[in-house]
């Protein structure tokens, strides 16, 4: 079978057309059941939910409105750009007059799919995104002109490679110590390359006024964003689980119309500040979740859990890559010149991330400080280091943020998980007792 | 029982009244049950003090074995169901428990239970159950500070025991002694998960190990796993082990001797001393007690 470029595929097996249609369609209609469920279940389980949330519920339909838009944007000629990692400039991809949209994958039955390239033993994010492609499953991959595959961990590295039989990737590699002065050099090449080729993509040039523009885009959308963070450091006034939606709705929606709508939920917020409106009792554990990126749909299991278990925890705070770090961090200009803004946007990728795929001199102790910070910050109990099989990188640093969260006194609960719906029980009573552990309630 | 009995994995239910205890109307009577994955525990308190207790095997249907080990833990008592106050599930089935005023997780009353049996000298609890295995960290009023849990797998389980009983055609409750009755330590077997497991032994009974050397070293295996999650959540003296498990002295044994410490000794319930099988329900009904003051101060 020859793909869309009619090129070979070198990695992916053939797959029978009529198995591709049968399976697409009996995922879809199994993905959006359980989009619907989660929702409701979401709407059910918190008795005064902001009613700003609704344009997101909308939005979380991976199949409805934003990928009808998608199309019609395509079929006025406008480019689709596709990204693995946070790491992908969005700046110069908006610069460039292209739509960015994250393809990371959160479904669980594609990666069932994925064990037929790769073994079990690799992530499972990695394996769900092939499992994807493979059925032509997920609407943001389908889109895509390109694909910006940052290369941070080595299962992002090879997924690039698989994704490479389908789709013109832009690669984009990541030095491996983040404080060397040689990185920050060589990074910057790096999104200058990206800019080339984001250029020939689309055939627009990427001129200083479109990139001001840009970046005038997502500064806006980080102060919003940031608006949001800060409310969640008090009061419970929003549970995680939906701020983490909006969070990762923004991988997908239109940036502008993204920012109108979270200051609008912002603003409902703070009239609920005012009238000191909470969504659950003050006493409600307050956990924080760091890790493995979760993803939404299916792999919103543990969100789920955690607010909707017994007793009830609150998600006031996370250090996910797939919501709160997002978008912590602005692009901080000085002067509006080519290089600056360049320069800018190198450091604010860089610099600014805590992944663990990096080390420096200090050994990603940027990350440790991020969490101890929003744990003093966001009055957090206790911490629930959330890793999936396979995923080396997450697994490995949470022997040192235990040590440094134990000299604070602050519980850390490390829990291994894969995308599978059948070890919720197995994971609903160890987040059950370590909510208990946390509660003062059963202190008796 | 004799060795030849097809159903070695088959071990007593039994229920206890304790003695020299009385109740009269005026008395607060709670209970804890924990439906478990393999075994349902009752434990009937008085005041907070244990008063009697049953032990069965989980049935198919959680709601259907929590009513019956209730019904078996006041068996020869003058408490009726309905003279309990207060009532808290626990355990796998823990949500499934109808007449249950609230639930908690077994990790929370095994902890409260240990304190219970041994005293505040408890600061670390092995739970082996029918299906998991728990590594628990509490404080002198028995409260959980950390804990720790295997992934689904009966590797290590009791469970995994059963099995092995009925592949060697050996006693349940003489398994443990069996274990024992070697002249030297064989090698641990190297597969820990059962079904691997169980086809390893077959191989060296037919290389011709006896049934005490083969039971031996998946004991061994199974007492190596144990330590190593309790190594992982910090070993903190008292060490207490709870669960099935705690009366199979091979592996109480192996696990003292993989650690180098002494495990505070496992109650006889044969006289009258509580079972730590029944942790977990005696936590849900301390729990229970609590509960309930806490509901008549309101």
């Amino acid at each position: 079978m020859k793909n869309n470029n009619n090129i070979e595929p070198k990695i992916m097996p053939e797959t029978n057309p009529k198995e591709i249609n049968e399976l697409k369609n009996t995922f879809r209609v199994a993905s959006e059941n359980i989009i619907a469920q989660t929702i409701e279940r979401m709407k059910k389980t918190t008795p005064n939910r902001p009613k700003e949330m609704e344009y997101f519920d909308e939005i979380a339909n991976l199949f409805g409105k934003r990928t009808k838009e998608l199309d019609q944007a395509k079929a006025e000629g406008k480019k689709i750009v596709g990204y693995t990692c946070l790491f992908a400039p969005l700046e110069l991809i908006l610069a460039a007059g292209a739509i960015p949209v994250r393809i990371n994958s959160g479904w669980y039955d594609t990666s069932k799919l994925g064990d037929r390239v790769v073994p079990v033993e690799v992530c499972p994010i990695i394996r769900s995104t092939i499992g994807a492609k493979m059925i032509e499953f997920s609407p943001f991959i389908e889109q895509s002109d390109a694909i910006i595959a940052v290369l941070t961990c080595d299962g992002m590295t090879k997924l690039s490679e698989i994704l490479g039989d389908y789709k013109q990737i832009l690669a984009m590699s990541t030095p491996r110590v983040k404080d060397s002065p040689q990185s920050l050099k060589f990074w910057t090449a790096e999104i200058k390359q990206i800019k080339d080729n984001l250029e020939k993509l689309t055939g627009n040039k990427i001129t200083s006024k479109t990139l001001k523009a840009a970046i005038l885009k997502t500064q806006r959308a980080t102060r919003a964003f940031r608006r949001l963070q800060n409310l969640r450091k008090d009061n419970s006034v929003i549970f995680g689980r939906d701020a983490m939606l909006v969070n990762q709705a923004y991988m997908w929606d239109d940036i502008d119309r993204w920012t109108e709508k979270t200051d609008a939920l912002c603003d409902e917020l703070e009239r609920r500040v005012q009238s000191k409106k909470w969504v659950c009792p003050s006493d409600t554990p307050r956990v924080m979740l760091t890790g493995t990126p979760i993803f939404w749909p299916d792999n919103w299991k543990l969100p789920s859990l955690i607010e909707e278990g017994t007793p009830q925890g609150v998600l006031v705070a996370d250090e996910l890559c797939s919501s709160e770090r997002l978008l912590y961090d602005p692009v901080g200009i000085d002067e509006w010149t080519m290089d600056d803004m360049f320069n800018a946007i190198g450091e604010r990728y860089l610099m600014a991330s805590t992944c663990p795929c990096f080390t420096s001199k200090d050994g990603n102790e940027d990350r440790i400080n991020w969490v101890l910070n929003k744990v003093k910050e966001n009055h957090v109990q206790g911490v629930i280091y959330c890793v999936v099989r396979g995923c080396m990188l997450y697994a490995m640093e949470h022997t040192k943020l235990k040590r440094a969260l134990d000299k604070v006194k602050i519980p850390v609960y490390y829990l291994d998980t894969d995308y599978t719906r059948e070890d919720a029980g197995q994971l609903k009573t160890r987040i059950e007792a370590f909510l208990e552990m946390l509660n003062a309630q059963i202190d008796l | 029982m004799t060795a030849q009995n097809s159903d070695c994995w088959r071990w007593q239910e039994y229920h206890r009244v304790m003695p020299g205890k009385s109740y009269t109307s005026n008395d607060v009577a709670t209970a804890g049950i924990d439906v478990g994955s393999v075994g349902s525990k009752a434990a009937v308190l008085v005041n907070g003090e244990i008063y009697s207790w049953g032990i069965t095997r989980t049935g198919s249907n959680s709601p259907e074995s929590a009513t019956k080990v209730l019904d078996w833990a006041l068996k020869d008592t003058d408490i009726k169901q309905s003279d309990i106050k207060y009532i808290v599930g626990t355990g796998y089935g823990r949500v499934n428990v109808p007449m249950a005023n609230k639930a908690l997780t077994e990790i929370a009353c095994h902890a409260k239970g240990a304190n219970y049996i041994w005293g505040s000298q408890v600061h670390t609890v092995l739970d082996v159950g029918g299906q998991d295995i728990k590594a628990i960290r509490c404080d002198d009023t028995g409260r959980v500070t950390s804990f720790l849990m295997n992934d689904k797998c009966a590797a290590g389980t009791g469970r995994g025991m059963e099995v092995f009983a009925d592949l060697l055609k050996i006693p349940i409750e003489e398994i443990g002694e069996i274990s024992l009755k070697i002249d030297e330590e064989p090698p641990a077997v190297s597969c820990t998960c059962v079904a691997f497991a169980k086809t390893e032994a077959v191989g060296l009974l037919r290389k011709g190990w006896s049934k005490e050397k083969v039971i031996a070293a998946y004991t061994k295996a199974m007492a190596v796993r144990m330590s190593t999650l309790i190594n992982r959540v910090g070993l903190e003296p008292a060490l207490v082990i709870t669960g099935g498990q705690s009366k199979n002295i091979g592996i109480v044994s192996r696990v003292e001797t993989a650690l180098g410490v002494k495990c505070l000794p496992t109650p006889n319930w044969r006289e009258n001393e509580l079972d730590p099988m029944i942790a977990g329900a005696l936590g849900a009904g301390i729990f229970a007690k609590a509960l309930y003051d806490k509901s008549q101060t309101q």
